[in-house]
C-alpha cells in the first residue's frame, strides 16, 4: 500500500509529493488533468500585495507579519516560507532551471504581458533581464502572426512607467508553416538550433547598442538554457522572456522540471484521474474511487493529501442555487453561507470579493478542521489554492503559498506518521 | 448512413477552458505542421460542425491519431478524441470513405482471408514489389509494420486442438481475443490461457468478432455498430452471469468498455451489462492480486524490461497494472516508458502520407527503449499494433505483458513464443548476456 495519495499536480501537490519522496514514503499523485502550472507565468510570486490594503508588498518574506493571523503564511510561518523557497531553488536549479530571489528579499517588478508591472519573488533566470528596476531601454521584439503577444502595447504601456521602449517584428515564417502556431510549438522551434541562429540574426540586425530584447516566452522547452545563451550570443545583447497567454511556456517547464526529480523517486503522476468517490468512516480516509473506462477504480494509502486548487484549479464548485463545495471529501468551507454576500457591489473593490478568499480551514497540521476546529480525518491534509483565507491571484501569493503548504503540510504528515504506530 | 451522435460531446464542449494543455501534450502536433493540435481541430472547430452544418470546417482533423493523449491531460474533463473521432466521421459520411481506409478497417476478414494460406498471404503481402504497389496503389507506406499471418494455425484452431487438455473449473472467465490474436499472434491468446488456467480459472472462448475499433478510426460508424451489437449479443450474458470478459488487446478492451457504446451512442442494458463486465487483463490480474489470489510462483527472469503503456491503456484509467505485476516477478528491471505514442495509433501510421509523422511521434519511444541498457532482449507493450512498431522502430522484439508473465510461471517460452509444459527441464534462466 501507498503511503502517501496525493491528488492534484500543481505547485502545491508536486512539492508535497516530493517532499514527501525524498523522506522515503511511497508517494503516488493522482490528477483529473494537468495542472495549473501550465497557465502560470512561471515565477513564483510569494506575496505582490497586501490584501487588506491592495498596497504592494516591498518585501514579501517579512511583511508576513502583516497579515491577518487566519492567514495560511501565518500558519506557515516565515522562516519556514524562506527554508520552503531555497529548497525549491535548489530542486529546480539541479533540474537546470534556476530561479533568482533580489539580493535583499525584495520583490522585482517584471512587465506582464500587457506591459504593466507585476510583482514576482523568485524569476526564472530568463526573466530576470527584464526587471523594471533598471532604467536602461527594452527593445520589445513579436513574431508577425503570432496571436496574443503585442510588442507595440507593450512598449507603450512600459513608456509610460518611464521605461524606454520600442516595438518590432520577425516575420513567423523565420520558425514555422503553421499558420495558428501557439507557444509550445513555437518553443519546440526554438530547441532546433538552425531555426534559433535564424532568429537570433534577425534580433542582430534589429538591437541598437545599449537596448535589452524582450521577447514572447517561447525560448526553448528542452533545450532552453541553450537556447537563451545562444541568442545572446547572436543578437549581441541581453535577452528575457515576458510571459504569455496559456499554455505558457515557463510553467511547463517548472511543471517538468519538478516531474523529473518526481521520476527520480519512482513517483508517478497520474492525469486523467478524476475521484467520485471515497470511504471515510471512523474519522479516517480508506480509500478513494476515480472515474475510468468502466468500473470505478480504488486507491488505498496510509494518508492523502488534497491539493486541488482553488476555484480556478477545480477544487471547489458552485450551483446556481448558492452552494458551494470541495469537490473531493466535500470537506467545510469558510464561504459565506449566503450567495448574495460572495460578491461586494464593485467588481474592483480593492478588499477583493470574499467568496475569493473562501477554502478550506486548516489546524496547524495542515489537516481540514470542521467548525468545531477538529480534524476531519486523521489522516487528511490539504494545501495550496484551496486554503481558506488567501486570495492567492490578488495578492499574487499562489505560487509562495502553493510551495510553503505543500512542503509543510508533507513535513506535517511526515512526522505525524513517525509518532503513530504503523498503519495496516 | 449512421446518424452522428454528438451528444457526449455536447455535454462537454462548454467546459473547455481554452486553455490548451491538450495542443501542449499532443504527440502529433509536436512533430507536424499539418495537425494544428486538439483543440483547434476539436472544441475550436465543433462549434462548426453541429447544428446541422453541412460541412466539417477542416480536415486537419484527419491527422488527429486518436491517441486519446489530450482527454488525459484535460484538466475540464472535455472528450477531445470522442470530438475528432464524431468529425472523421462526419467527414466520411459526406465524402465518402476512401477504399484503403475501408481495407484497413476491416482487419478481421483481412485476418480471416489470410489465414486460409497464411504462408502465400504472407508472401502476398510481404514482398518488396506489392508493398510498393500497395502504396502506388492504395496508400499504404512501404515500410509500415504490416503483421504477418500465423503459419501454426489461428488461436481458434489452437483452442479446438487442445480442448480436452483444457483446465475445466467452477471458477471461470471469458477471454475476448480479438482479431490479431486470432489470426496473428495466436501466442499471445495462449500466454494468456495458461496464466488464467494456472490461477485456477477455466478459459471461455465464446465466438467473437472483431470489435469495430478500426472502423470507428477511420469514420466507418454504421459498420462499427453492427459488430457491437453482435459482439453485445454475444457476450453480455455472461456479463450478466458474473463471469468476468477479460482481454489482451487493450484497445479492444476499451472500445467495448467505452468507445463504441460511446461514439455509436448505444446505451440500453445489454451494452451496459457488457460494457461493465469488461476488463483489460491486467487490470483484472491486479484486482486478483490485491485480493491475494493471484498466484506469485514466479520464477526469476533476469531481464532489464523496457515497458511503454500504450495509449489505449492509459485510455482505460486505471493505472499502469502491468507495469505493477511485472515488477513482481524475481530478478526482472521494468523500466517504465514516459513517452506520449509509439505514434502507430491502429491504423494511422500504416498510411503513406502519415507514416513519417508516426515514426517522428514514436522516436522519443525508440530512442528510450534503446537507451535501457545495451542488450535489450524484448520490450513489453500490452497493445498488438504498438509493438509492431516498437520492433519496427528499435529492431528489438516487443512481447505483451502476459507473455512475461506466463513465462515467470514456467509456462511460455518467451524467445519461441510457445507455450512449454512446465514439467519441462528446458526452462532457461532468460538473462542479458545469453548470445
Amino acid at each position: 500500500m501507498l503511503d502517501l495519495l496525493v491528488i492534484g499536480a500543481g505547485l502545491a501537490g508536486l512539492s508535497a509529493a516530493l517532499t514527501a519522496a525524498e523522506a522515503g514514503l511511497s508517494v503516488r499523485v493522482i490528477a483529473k488533468g494537468m495542472g495549473a502550472l501550465h497557465w502560470s507565468a512561471g515565477t513564483v510570486d510569494v506575496l505582490g500585495y497586501l490584501p487588506q490594503t491592495d498596497a504592494p508588498a516591498e518585501r514579501p518574506l517579512a511583511q508576513m507579519s502583516e497579515l491577518e493571523p487566519a492567514h495560511p503564511y501565518a500558519l506557515c510561518g516565515a522562516e519556514n516560507v524562506r527554508a520552503a523557497l531555497a529548497w525549491f531553488q535548489s530542486i529546480v536549479a539541479e533540474q537546470g532551471l534556476p530561479y533568482v530571489a533580489a539580493d535583499d528579499e525584495a520583490n522585482t517588478w517584471l512587465p506582464s504581458p500587457a506591459g504593466a508591472k507585476r510583482p514576482a519573488y523568485l524569476v526564472p533566470a530568463a526573466q530576470t533581464a527584464g526587471t523594471l528596476d533598471r532604467r536602461d531601454p527594452m527593445l520589445i521584439v513579436g513574431l508577425q502572426g503570432m496571436r496574443d503577444f503585442y510588442p507595440a502595447l507593450i512598449a507603450e504601456n512600459l513608456g509610460k512607467q518611464g521605461i524606454s521602449a520600442r516595438a518590432a517584428f520577425v516575420p513567423l515564417d523565420k520558425f514555422t508553416s503553421r499558420r495558428d502556431a501557439n507557444t509550445i510549438h513555437l518553443a519546440q522551434a526554438f530547441d532546433q538550433p538552425q531555426r534559433r541562429r535564424r532568429f537570433g540574426e534577425a534580433l542582430a540586425r534589429l538591437v541598437r547598442p545599449g537596448e535589452r530584447i524582450g521577447l514572447p516566452a517561447i525560448l526553448g522547452l528542452d533545450d532552453h538554457a541553450a537556447v537563451l545563451s545562444d541568442l545572446q550570443a547572436v543578437a549581441g545583447a541581453p535577452i528575457f522572456e515576458i510571459p504569455t497567454l496559456p499554455p505558457s511556456v515557463p510553467g511547463t517547464r517548472l511543471y517538468r522540471a519538478l516531474r523529473s526529480r518526481l521520476r527520480h523517486y519512482s513517483v508517478r503522476i497520474e492525469a486523467g484521474m478524476e475521484v467520485i468517490g471515497f470511504s471515510g468512516g471512523g474519522k479516517r480516509i480508506r480509500w478513494v474511487e476515480t472515474e475510468t473506462s468502466a468500473r470505478p477504480l480504488r486507491h488505498h494509502a496510509g494518508a492523502y493529501l488534497l491539493a486541488t486548487g482553488g476555484i480556478l484549479g477545480g477544487g471547489f464548485s458552485s450551483d446556481a442555487a448558492g452552494r458551494f463545495w470541495e469537490v473531493v471529501f466535500d470537506l467545510p468551507l469558510s464561504a459565506p453561507p449566503d450567495r448574495s454576500q460572495w460578491f461586494r457591489g464593485d467588481f474592483l473593490d480593492p478588499r477583493g470579493q470574499p467568496i475569493f478568499q473562501a477554502g478550506v480551514e486548516v489546524d496547524d497540521g495542515y489537516r481540514p478542521v470542521d467548525a468545531d476546529g477538529q480534524p476531519v480525518y486523521d489522516n487528511l491534509w490539504a494545501a495550496g489554492g484551496l486554503l481558506a483565507h488567501a486570495d492567492p491571484l490578488r495578492e499574487r501569493s499562489l505560487e509562495g503559498l502553493s510551495i510553503a503548504a505543500g512542503r509543510g503540510a508533507a513535513l506535517a504528515l511526515i512526522r505525524s506518521a513517525a509518532r503513530l504506530p504503523a498503519q495496516t | 448512413m449512421h446518424g452522428i451522435s454528438w451528444q457526449s460531446v455536447d455535454h462537454t464542449l462548454d467546459a473547455c477552458i481554452k486553455c490548451n494543455i491538450c495542443t501542449t501534450y499532443c504527440p502529433v502536433a509536436a512533430v507536424t505542421d499539418l495537425f494544428p493540435g486538439p483543440k483547434y481541430a476539436g472544441p475550436q472547430a465543433q462549434r462548426f460542425r453541429e447544428n446541422g452544418q453541412p460541412i466539417s470546417p477542416d480536415h486537419a482533423v484527419d491527422y488527429c491519431s486518436g491517441c486519446r493523449v489530450c482527454n488525459e491531460v484535460c484538466p475540464t474533463g472535455v472528450r477531445i478524441a470522442e470530438m475528432n473521432a464524431r468529425a472523421r466521421a462526419q467527414i466520411a459520411e459526406t465524402e465518402g470513405i476512401p477504399l484503403r481506409n475501408r481495407l484497413l478497417g476491416r482487419n478481421e476478414l483481412l485476418g480471416m482471408a489470410g489465414s486460409f494460406a497464411p504462408r502465400l498471404a504472407n508472401f502476398g503481402l510481404h514482398n518488396p514489389v506489392s508493398r510498393v504497389l500497395a502504396e502506388k496503389v492504395m496508400g499504404i507506406a512501404r515500410e509500415a509494420p504490416l503483421p504477418r499471418w500465423s503459419v501454426d494455425g489461428t488461436f481458434g484452431d489452437w483452442m479446438h486442438a487442445t480442448r480436452r487438455a483444457r483446465l475445466k473449473s467452477d471458477k471461470k472467465v471469458v477471454y475476448f481475443h480479438g482479431c490479431a490474436t486470432m489470426y496473428y499472434e495466436p501466442f499471445v491468446g495462449q500466454a494468456a490461457v495458461a496464466v488464467l488456467e494456472h490461477n485456477g480459472y477455466e478459459v471461455i472462448v465464446p465466438p467473437q468478432n472483431c470489435c469495430g475499433l478500426p472502423m470507428l478510426s477511420n469514420g466507418e460508424f454504421t459498420a462499427a455498430e453492427a459488430y457491437h451489437r453482435r459482439n453485445t449479443a454475444r457476450l453480455s450474458g455472461y456479463a450478466r452471469a458474473g463471469i468476468p470478459i477479460v482481454g489482451t488487446s487493450t484497445s479492444c478492451t476499451l472500445t467495448l468498455k467505452e468507445e463504441a457504446p460511446e461514439l455509436l451512442d448505444l446505451h440500453d442494458d445489454a451494452v451496459e451489462t457488457l460494457r461493465m463486465g469488461v476488463w483489460d487483463l491486467f487490470e483484472w490480474l491486479r484486482e486478483l492480486n490485491d485480493q491475494g489470489e493471484l498466484r506469485t510462483d514466479f520464477r526469476p527472469i533476469e531481464l532489464t524490461v523496457p515497458y511503454h503503456a500504450p495509449c489505449q491503456q492509459r485510455a482505460h484509467r486505471v493505472g499502469k497494472p502491468a507495469l505493477e505485476l511485472l515488477s513482481l516477478i524475481p530478478g526482472i528491471d521494468v523500466r517504465e516508458s514516459h513517452a506520449a505514442c509509439c505514434g502507430i495509433a491502429g491504423t494511422y501510421g500504416y498510411k503513406t502520407e502519415k507514416y513519417r509523422i508516426a515514426m517522428d511521434v514514436g522516436a522519443e519511444l525508440f530512442d528510450f527503449v534503446h537507451a535501457q541498457s545495451p542488450h535489450i532482449a524484448f520490450s513489453a507493450c500490452d497493445s498488438e499494433t504498438c509493438r509492431w512498431q516498437m520492433e519496427h522502430g528499435t529492431g528489438i522484439p516487443s512481447r505483451h505483458p502476459v507473455e512475461f508473465l506466463a513465462a515467470a510461471y514456467g509456462l511460455y517460452d518467451l524467445e519461441r513464443r510457445t507455450p512449454v509444459s512446465p514439467a519441462e527441464p528446458t526452462m532457461q534462466t532468460y538473462c542479458e548476456d545469453r548470445d
